[in-house]
């Protein structure tokens, strides 16, 4: 499906919106490089630059050298921004303590996030990194973007803050690291009035709601992923920039149970694509895979010879459920008893596919730890359709919100609402009857309980009438 | 509206403590207006917001909410 603009589309002035020229932005050599030391001693960082893996030392230090090589009047926050990043992280290492504070009243106006505030409490010794703000933009649907705006996103974020950022931080914005207070609206203008760009949420609200590219790009999704994401974006602008929550709250998209937005583990509420008719079966594919004509995995462990593909031991044994098997040279699946795990779909995507009728689960609670232990989600929606406008996914948001505004307390995520009152309260406050699909292993977390209103007669008997028939 | 706003001003002035919680503030003008809710109570807090009387304190993780020029220092240095 084509991108629906919820409104008319800015035409961006890219020619206008760039700051710097080719020159400017490749203005050192790796010969000077090389050569470059900061103007701080970073033993310890300087460790972290060796060994195989990239690193943000490494990144920063060409950031750093490019600034040196700048123009004075080709910036407007301090040049040793980033080297004086670097000094103060080296005395971290060396006390073993941070030297940022956070807090304060910074902010743009209007919003009541996106900004945090971030201060060096050492600022005598690192003048550039007395104000060291974040500023979080709004990632576009599925980290889709155009090469354009990328780089004036980099020209202005090189302007007017340090030029380091974070593509992308764990909830999803790109992050831009360090800037002075008075860098804000300025840089909030620009976002906003010249590249249509929202900021993201931060604080008690509704954190920037992301997604895996689903439709897009992946034969697997079972929902379009960024169109539920870009209607409720949209939808619930009050509740991310005016914050009046609890605490913080999360929306994530997964097309498909392989969760590759980690909903699951990531998000206050989760989103999973699902179906709930058959998986669709191409058994000349599965003969295929059989017989070595196709790769399995979709090739994606051809590194290595692992022998002839196995169907038995790779597909069928490592059912979860235990529902499939052969038959007369056909791949049979027991399609009840199948909890839509993706492992058979996954490594034999040619020949399996997700059914026809399909929609979301959702699941709810989950969190780093904070108050109580870090939890995964828990399954609330075991299938709901997932049609734009959702307004059914809209009322159950709404319903959950309710609930966890009136009673949640001052830093209490979902979550840990739900622990404190049990699920079977939560249950009960979003209207669902308890489902067998909610209950992770039998015993383990029964939560189904009797109520008197529930039983016929109450909890009061007639003990004669009893005893008339059991003796005692 | 008028009425929540001027509630949550005596709220904010009286408080202790110069930043509260959202709960604490609507926990605060319900019990002068009983049937004031939530969402009522946040568009009147975000108007005062925007007329600059209410200022947002964020942390970066929660967002408090703060009277302008009590007590919260407007910049930290
Ligand atoms: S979560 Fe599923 S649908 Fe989304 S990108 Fe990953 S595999 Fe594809
Ligand atoms: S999706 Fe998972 S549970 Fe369902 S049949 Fe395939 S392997 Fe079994």
């Amino acid at each position: 499906m084509a991108l629906d603009p919820k409104r008319p589309q800015k035409e961006i002035k890219y020619e206008e919106m760039r700051i710097y020229s080719d020159e400017e932005l490749r203005n050192y050599t790796e010969e000077e490089l090389k050569n470059f030391k900061i103007k701080h001693d970073i033993p310890d960082l300087d460790e972290l630059e060796k060994g195989p893996w990239p690193s943000f030392v490494a990144d920063a230090k060409r950031e750093a050298l490019h600034r040196r090589k700048l123009a004075p009047d080709r910036m407007l926050i301090e040049r040793d921004v980033v080297e004086d990043m670097l000094g103060q992280l080296q005395l971290s290492f060396d006390e073993g303590e941070t030297h940022w504070k956070h807090g304060g009243i910074v902010g743009v106006f209007g919003y009541g996030g996106g900004v945090i505030g971030r201060y060096s409490d050492v600022p005598e010794k690192y003048p550039s990194i007395a104000h060291f703000h974040t500023i979080r933009v709004n990632q576009t649907g599925g980290k889709f973007y155009d090469t354009n705006f990328l780089k004036s996103l980099c020209d202005l974020w090189e302007y007017r803050g340090s030029g380091l950022l974070n593509m992308h931080g764990s909830t999803g914005d790109i992050i831009f690291l360090g800037t002075f207070t008075e860098q804000l609206e300025p840089i909030f203008f620009e976002l906003t009035h010249e590249l249509d760009q929202d900021l993201g949420g931060s604080g008690s609200n509704l954190r920037t709601p992301s997604e895996c590219m689903g439709k897009s790009r992946c034969e697997w999704a079972c929902i379009d992923t960024m169109d539920m994401s870009y209607e409720l974006t949209n939808y619930y602008q009050d509740e991310l920039h005016r914050p009046a929550f609890p605490y913080k709250f999360k929306f994530k998209f997964d097309g498909c149970p392989n969760g590759c937005v980690a909903s699951i583990a990531r998000a206050d509420m989760s989103f999973i694509g699902t179906w709930r008719d058959d998986i669709r079966v191409d058994q000349e594919a599965v003969k295929a895979y059989i017989g070595g004509e196709i790769i399995p995995n979709g090739g994606a462990h051809k590194g290595r010879d692992w022998g002839k593909f196995d169907i038995q031991k790779e597909v069928i044994e490592l059912c979860p459920t235990q529902c499939m098997w052969m038959e007369g040279g056909k791949l049979q699946i027991d399609n009840k008893e199948c909890t839509r795990c993706m492992h058979c779909l996954s490594v034999m995507p040619r020949a399996l596919r997700p059914g026809t009728d399909t929609g979301v689960s959702i699941l709810c609670g989950a969190k780093a730890p904070i108050l109580e232990g870090a939890q995964m989600s828990t399954l609330i929606v075991p299938f709901m359709k997932a049609e734009p406008p959702y307004d059914n996914i809209k009322e159950f948001i709404e319903k959950v919100w309710e609930w966890w505004m009136e009673e949640g307390k001052n830093r209490e995520r979902l979550g840990e609402l739900i622990q404190r009152y049990s699920l079977q309260k939560f249950l009960e406050v979003i209207g669902l009857p308890p489902a067998p699909q909610m209950v992770k292993a039998p015993r383990s977390n029964p939560y189904i309980f009797w109520k008197e209103e529930d039983v016929p007669g109450g909890w009061t008997r007639d003990i004669k009438e009893y005893r008339a028939r059991h003796k005692r | 509206m008028e009425d929540i706003k001027k509630a949550i001003l005596e709220f904010a002035s009286d408080s202790k403590k110069s930043k509260f919680y959202f709960k604490d503030m609507e926990k605060a003008v319900q019990k002068l207006l009983p049937d004031a809710k939530s969402r009522e109570i946040k568009k009147a807090a975000t108007e005062l917001v925007n007329e600059g009387t209410l200022i947002y304190f964020s942390t970066g993780s929660s967002t408090m909410y703060g009277l302008k020029g009590r007590g919260i220092t407007e910049d930290p240095e």
